[in-house]
């Protein structure tokens, strides 16, 4: 270490080596010319005593320096000839290392680009979410930490705290750059949103203050950068263009800055809209300047030199008048005296938010970790396999190392070649897993939730991760190599020298302490392999709820076509009647929302049936046609179907009639008869239930297969225009289902896209591909595990066997029975996997709480669960010390004794 | 000045005579070279080229340790001291040398007792 800083600070190092020997030339120049030389003398004899600086100088380096290095280089040489003579033990080693590697450094490239990696924005650190904690009186939609568009702009007056507040919202609006209109993800900002990040332009201008004006009145939109490339060419005139953003022409005022890609690393949006448009980029909406309607999320940045707390304390005095100013403005919700209550105590939160705001990262943020952790175990595992061979390998070079030690090499030479040799295994190990990486990277990828996350994440090895995969390796090279130098270095010469054929004792016992930590490990991750596709296989087996074969769906929106509630309304009615008409469609149904996407439309709802009560949570909703249940197959088990009798006559406004599920009338109705019943959205003491509950359905999933919810549904009324998700169980296949239907919805109207056309099979597994993506992880890397320690256990009792030939000879010579040195071995072998699982259960229960959350229907400490963990693990390591056990029963004494 | 021929300082024994030096006090490389000088009433002869290496070579093992200070003459010099584990490598090499002189006085004495 010390020579690796003398080479780091070797300019400081020469100029001091400069100034010690002048000091010493001009002392002894003075002295001399002190004791009667003239100048000249004086420094010719100085010089000549001396001898050559320039020599002196060659020398020192020597010893700063290049004598380590040349050491290093030599160790290096002499570990990579030596590797190239055994070329199956390096291939064993380098391949466990690069499994590990490989797999640490896929998963990390995740963990960096999903959890970790700031946004490329002006210093992300002063970044900070702002939430509000409490009850905010009012409704909304998106995803979470939703705030009012008004709030926001409060927000920002705070000058104080902030440097600048933004919010966004995203949404999905169809746009036409000149062809066709396409579904494309947009975020609808702030005029805030650019500046406050410190994001520019790489085209034009981007949305500033002015553009986020007066509602309605700025057409307006910036592209980003990828959109501009890809889609448009790159167009250098695209500043002025006209584009249609659901149907509005909007002109592109600019192009965002390369490499700028919104605020959520899993949605990438291709425009920005500003705020003042929220109307023409979300049909129908009108709350923009509604206090109590949430649907942004809002962040700020914190003064320079300010903190969290201090920020957060700072915002409260501000924040709690314009409570009490709010509750007392005229449109106020009407709501519980109680409610009102919670109201005024609320405060607002801050949390750091250098990444952004992701649903994908909150999402994903256990999963991820979990993954990691388990890819980390299995690294470990690798460098304990390759530390059990080098140990092996040392004891086969015993005498060589034995004679260097005898001739002179001190021990920390000798641990230092040792180093050299896993060092460079683990660097050729590195090398290898970095090139498997972005392989791997990609086939993760693919099991993530959304399309999208395939668009915004990429599998690129950039400098970070390459910086990570190296510190990795050098951690691996000297973890795995730690143990054969500190053997080495205990080592004693005297008794290593006496022993014959080379089997010195060193490293057994090191090597069965490695075998039984590599079986604990394997068993935390066999455990947690098997309750990962217990919880996968629970929910297939579980279901949706309804049939899914040849159940294909489509979303159609119209109103961002520009049409209005109502034609969008006899558009969809339209849509489904040519469906059912068609020779392709068993039967066909519109909902207003899809099922297993994650969301659902939600609401607390007030029941009046002998008395009024409250829900205790959101009940889950949705509009549907007739055919809804039919189509997908869902019994109603009491009461009717919608049919003629709920659409309301004319001029009167909501819902007449609901269907529950049985869910809902278990909860909230105990044994009660539900038909008759009057329910309504809302628990405000304005709320009226008048809404009859017609018929109750049995339970199905809705948001996902986890969660069972009380649902309500209503009728996909005629006047309530709006899109919908389309449920055909179609004849054939669905390719060519989806060519009669895509021609359906043209004859319709040419210019309406149709999104997300997939199987509902397909929709099933996508909401399962995160516990896909654990089960089949940690499964495979369950396996690999299994099978290094198999490997690991199996190497060692073949090396003891060995050992013992001769006094298995001499036990069986004096009359041992067979099976009893066969029991001798496997002893051995029991008492590594005994205490490995004795090891590695306390860890299981550890970690099982960690991981309770991604479960389904299967308890950490799942008993079938561990055991079969135990019986696999167990079974095939006594499977793996029997071979080398039969050996040891097949020894012939006479050639055992005959060895020596 | 000179006088007596001279010998050069057999191997191996330069480090222990510098770490002798040092132990008295504190001293640049040019004092280290005087004082060999003096001492040894230049009997011995000291590379002055091979000072300046063994010196950085101590540094390195950590048996000496370095600072820039004020030399008698006013001027900025790199003092060398003695460190802890210095002063243990000193009593070592200093006990064996002993050992070993004894061991060739003895020889001697035994040739010419016979």
């Amino acid at each position: 270490m010390k020579q690796l800083l003398n080479w780091l600070r070797r300019r400081n190092m020469e100029s001091g080596l400069d100034r010690e020997l002048r000091y010493h030339l001009d002392r002894r120049i003075s002295d001399l010319q002190r004791s009667g030389l003239a100048e000249r003398e004086a420094r010719r004899q100085a010089t000549l005593e001396i001898g050559g600086v320039t020599q002196i100088k060659e020398e020192v380096r020597d010893v700063w320096l290049t004598r380590w290095l040349r050491d290093f280089a030599y160790d290096l040489r002499f570990a990579a000839r030596s590797f190239l003579r055994t070329p199956s033990f390096t291939a064993t080693a380098v391949l466990s290392l690069a499994l590990g590697i490989g797999a640490t450094t896929a998963i990390y490239s995740l963990v960096d680009q999903v959890l970790l990696h700031a946004l490329p924005v002006h210093e992300p650190e002063r970044l900070v979410l702002i939430d509000w904690k409490g009850d905010p009186a009012g409704g909304g939609f998106g995803s979470y930490n939703l705030m009012s568009y008004p709030i926001c702009r409060d927000l920002g007056e705070q000058k104080q705290v902030f440097d600048g507040v933004l919010c966004r919202a995203l949404t999905t609006v169809n746009l036409s750059t000149g062809g066709e209109h396409r579904p494309t993800s947009a975020e609808i900002v702030s005029g805030t949103y650019f500046p406050a990040l410190g994001v520019g332009a790489a085209v034009g201008r981007v949305l500033e203050n002015e553009d986020d004006g007066t509602p309605n009145a700025n057409p307006v939109v910036v592209l980003s950068y990828e959109f501009w490339k890809l889609q448009l060419g790159g167009a250098l005139d695209v500043v002025g263009r006209k584009v249609l953003v659901n149907q509005h022409p909007m002109t592109v005022i600019g192009v965002a800055a390369a490499g700028f890609g919104g605020i959520d690393v899993g949605e990438v949006p291709a425009l920005w809209i500003p705020a003042s448009m929220a109307g023409q980029a979300i049909p129908g909406f009108d709350n923009l300047l509604d206090r109590r309607t949430r649907w942004m999320q809002v962040f700020g940045r914190l003064q320079a030199g300010m903190t969290l707390e201090k920020a957060q304390a700072g915002l409260q005095p501000w924040f709690k008048a314009m409570l009490a100013e709010d509750a007392r403005r005229a449109g106020f919700p009407k709501i519980t005296a109680e409610r009102r209550q919670r109201f005024l105590n609320s405060s607002l939160e801050l949390t750091a938010a250098p990444q952004g705001h992701s649903s994908l990262r909150r999402r994903l943020v256990e999963p991820l970790w979990m993954l990691f952790a388990v890819t980390a175990v299995l690294l470990g595992l690798a460098c304990l396999n390759v530390a059990g061979l080098f140990l092996a390998r040392g004891s086969a070079r015993d005498r060589e190392i034995s004679t260097r030690l005898a001739l002179g090499a001190s021990r920390g030479r000798i641990g230092r070649q040792l180093l050299a040799d896993s060092l460079l295994v683990a660097l050729a190990g590195g090398m290898l897993g970095t090139a498997m990486a972005p392989i791997v990277v990609r086939t993760l990828v693919a099991f993530l939730p959304r399309n999208t996350a395939a668009n915004a994440l990429h599998s690129d090895l950039d400098l970070r991760l390459l910086l990570f995969a190296f510190a990795v390796s050098v951690a691996a090279g000297v973890l795995s190599g730690f143990a054969p130098a500190w053997q080495a270095g205990r080592r004693s010469l005297v008794s290593s020298l006496r022993e014959r054929g080379g089997t010195a004792f060193g490293g057994v016992r090191l090597r069965k302490l490695i075998v039984t930590a590599q079986i604990a490990l394997t068993l935390v991750l066999v455990i947690g392999a098997a309750l990962f596709v217990r919880t996968l296989t629970a929910l297939m087996a579980k279901g949706p709820g309804f049939a899914t074969t040849s159940l294909v769906s489509f979303g159609l929106d119209p109103r961002r076509n520009g049409y209005s509630p109502a034609e969008a309304n006899r558009l969809m009615r339209r849509v489904d009647e040519a469906i059912r008409q068609s020779a392709i469609s068993q039967s066909s149904a519109v909902a207003r929302w899809g099922l297993l996407t994650g969301g659902s439309w939600n609401n607390p709802m007030t029941i009046q049936a002998t008395q009024r009560i409250t829900t205790d949570h959101d009940i889950h909703l949705n509009a549907i046609t007739p055919g809804f249940f039919p189509t997908l197959g869902i019994k109603i088990i009491a009461g009717r179907n919608f049919d003629q009798r709920d659409s309301r006559p004319a001029g009167e406004a909501g819902e007449r009639s609901a269907i529950v599920n049985e869910a809902f009338v278990k909860r909230y109705l105990g044994g009660r008869n539900p038909l008759g019943v009057r329910i309504c959205q809302g628990s405000g003491p304005d709320a009226k239930p008048n809404i009859e509950v017609i018929g109750v359905v049995s339970d199905f999933s809705y948001r996902g297969l986890r969660e069972e919810s009380e649902q309500a549904y209503f009728s996909f009324l005629e006047n309530e225009g709006s899109g919908g998700t389309f449920y055909v169980r179609v004849r054939g296949t669905p390719e060519g289902a989806l060519r009669s239907l895509g021609a359906i919805v043209h004859g319709a109207d040419p210019a309406l896209p149709m999104a997300n056309f997939r199987t509902v099979e397909e929709q099933v597994n996508r909401s399962l591909n995160t516990e896909h993506l654990l089960a089949t992880v940690s499964g495979s890397f369950g396996a690999l595990a299994l099978l290094l320690s198999l490997v690991g256990l199996y190497g060692v009792m073949s090396f003891v066997v060995t050992q013992r030939t001769r006094e298995i000879g001499i036990r069986l010579a004096l009359g041992a029975k067979r099976s009893a040195t066969m029991w001798l071995v496997v002893r051995d072998a029991l008492v590594m996997i005994v205490s490995g699982i004795g090891i590695g259960l306390p860890f299981v229960w550890a970690l099982g709480r960690w991981v309770e959350a991604q479960l389904y229907d299967v308890k950490p400490m799942d008993p079938a669960a561990i055991i079969v963990a135990i019986l696999v693990l167990g079974s095939a390591a006594v499977g793996a010390a029997l071979v080398p056990a039969h050996r040891a029963s097949a020894v012939n004494p006479t050639d055992a004794l005959r060895i020596e | 000045m000179i006088t007596s021929p001279r010998f050069p300082i057999p191997q191996g024994t330069l480090d222990m005579l510098i770490l002798q030096i040092l132990s008295l006090e504190p001293a640049h490389g040019y004092g280290i070279a005087q004082r060999l000088e003096q001492i040894s009433q230049s009997v011995v002869r000291v590379n002055q080229g091979s000072l300046y290496p063994a010196l950085h070579r101590l540094e390195q093992k950590g048996w000496l340790k370095a600072e820039w200070k004020q030399s008698e003459t006013g001027r900025e010099a790199k003092f060398y001291s003695l460190t802890n584990s210095g002063r243990k490598q000193l009593a070592l090499e200093r006990d064996g040398w002993a050992r070993l002189t004894g061991a060739v006085h003895l020889i001697f004495n035994e040739g010419n007792g016979s």
